[in-house]
């Protein structure tokens, strides 16, 4: 499967079983497309047809001189002779063994407390409470989700937490008592934890800044953006007074002190700022560097909710924002944009790529009473509870619906050429629209679709700068 | 070749060889938690 598509000037084709990515001319990107029902999909070289060769070259040199037609033609038969177009996806078995390798629970989502200080509008945990009550994880039972993971880890020896919430800084004593536990499980289990925090950023005081840069490989800080956006959907509990008063400063100062080590000011657009490079924008304005926007998954009857309609404005909105970096890049004053990353030579394997998340199966989410979901966001949904700290995985029926859960088993992602790049989507959104992990979210599959078409984009113009 | 700029070749059927070591990042645990991105994660094998 090939897919071309053109963007801010480059004319780009993908070939999406091989994972070799093109920029061309024009004469090479009609030659491409006009091969293509003639060759379809092969697993090894071969020359083009005679037939179909013949009457690509009288098609084109209508268009083109006949010397470029003659070289584009041989161009693309040397891409096809190094199998780098029109290549068949021949992974549908290796992942389906790699699949069914035993699997080993690598990352947890630990719930330290079911508690927020904020009252953001289209909270998936409804105020920190996930459908639940209020709550704080004791360090029994953080210290035996993090035996749970080291026993149930196998080989690997990078082991993820993520402290979560509601607001995990409500109950930062626990933090810091289990990243001390862990640290000292270290050696003995040969393992690396790799914590992280997610913030709303309203407790964040020196203390935790320098035990977070001592400790935590990355922080997720949780900002909307401009002050009117940002206030809008994350007003603070009494109603009173400007959430993002309280917090941009201390973001501030932590993205500076963080020097070389990740963090992200992410955010939520929904339908009330469809213009999120303005916020984007906003955070590069504000001196921060590594930047994510997410856009909100919520029910339809949400009046933030993004629609289907919205979707012509959101792609463009991409657009704007891909030119934006790499203007601000050429000027100095470049950001990072988390779904502007791509790494298209030493990224990520071909089992990984297929094999979906990893969510109930490599990663689970624990909430504060000990309990296993397979991921956050399906916490509080009893018919997805898989066991608890003391007793650890029973139901090994969802565990193993997880383990199924990837590319080749989504019918709507056999025919895409996002999925080696999102892996299939995410699970729970497909659960929320359609009953079934197995589907997918398909308005946000145009979005994702959108912004590896950006990425990929920026690598082609980066490279013209080389 | 003239009219072809690579950005880059056939490193997924590359990846089957050596892949799969699982060390890498989940990829929601790093700034999405909503959606599910992989092309931009990181390998992490020390093997590859």
């Amino acid at each position: 499967m090939i897919h071309q598509y053109k963007n801010n000037g480059y004319n780009i084709v993908m070939d999406i079983a091989s994972g070799s990515v093109h920029v061309v001319d024009d004469v090479v990107y009609d030659a491409i497309a006009m091969l293509e029902p003639a060759i379809g999909e092969i697993e090894s070289a071969m020359p083009i047809p005679a037939e179909a060769r013949a009457e690509a070259k009288q098609k084109l040199s209508e268009i083109y001189p006949e010397a470029d037609v003659e070289e584009a033609l041989s161009d693309v038969q040397e891409l096809i002779d190094a199998e780098e177009l029109y290549t068949k996806d021949i992974y549908h078995n290796y992942v389906m063994d790699f699949k069914k390798r035993k699997t080993v629970v690598k990352a947890l989502c630990l719930h330290i407390a079911h508690d927020c200080n904020l009252a953001c509008r289209y909270c998936f945990a409804e105020e920190g409470e996930y459908h639940g009550r209020r709550a704080l994880m004791s360090f029994e039972v953080g210290k035996k989700a993090l035996d749970f993971l080291i026993a149930n880890s196998g080989n690997r020896r990078n082991l993820e937490v993520d402290f979560f919430g509601g607001e995990p800084l409500m109950n930062w004593n626990v933090v810091k008592q289990l990243v001390e536990y862990g640290r000292s499980q270290e050696e003995p289990h040969n393992k690396k934890f790799r914590f992280t925090l997610t913030t709303n950023g309203v407790l964040l005081n020196d203390e935790i800044m320098e035990f977070c840069n001592r400790e935590m490989a990355n922080v997720v800080l949780s900002l909307d953006g401009r002050k009117e956006v940002n206030d809008r959907m994350r007003p603070t509990r009494n109603g009173h007074g400007s959430s993002y008063d309280i917090i941009v400063p201390k973001f501030q100062k932590f993205a500076k002190s963080r020097e070389d080590r990740d963090y992200y000011v992410r955010g939520t657009f929904t339908r009330n700022n469809l213009d999120f490079s303005e916020d984007v924008k906003h955070y590069a304005d504000l001196g921060f560097e590594q930047l994510s926007m997410e856009p909100v998954v919520a029910a339809p009857e949400e009046p933030y909710s993004i629609r289907e309609e919205d979707l012509p404005q959101i792609l463009e909105e991409y657009d704007r924002l891909a030119v934006e970096y790499l203007k601000r890049r050429k000027e100095g004053k470049g950001f990072n944009f988390f779904h502007f990353m791509i790494d298209l030579s030493q990224g990520p394997c071909v089992a990984k790529r297929l094999s979906g998340c990893g969510s109930g199966t490599e990663y689970l989410a624990v909430t504060p009473w000990g309990d296993f979901y397979p991921c956050h966001q399906f916490v509080g949904n009893e018919k997805f509870l898989m066991g608890n700290v003391d007793t650890g995985i029973v139901r090994e029926d969802i565990r193993d619906e997880f383990k199924l859960c990837n590319v080749y088993a989504k019918e709507k992602c056999r025919d895409c050429f996002a999925r080696f790049y999102c892996s299939g989507g995410c699970a729970a959104n497909s659960y929320n629209f359609h009953g079934k992990i197995t589907d997918t979210y398909d308005i946000g599959c145009e979005m994702q679709k959108k912004r590896i078409e950006c990425a990929i984009m920026i690598k082609a113009a980066l490279a013209d700068e080389d | 070749m003239k009219h072809v700029k690579t950005l880059t070749n056939k490193t997924l059927k590359e990846s089957m060889k050596k892949g799969g070591c699982g060390e890498c990042q989940t990829s929601c645990q790093s700034a999405c938690k909503t959606s599910c991105t992989v092309g931009n994660q990181a390998c992490e094998n020390a093997n590859r």
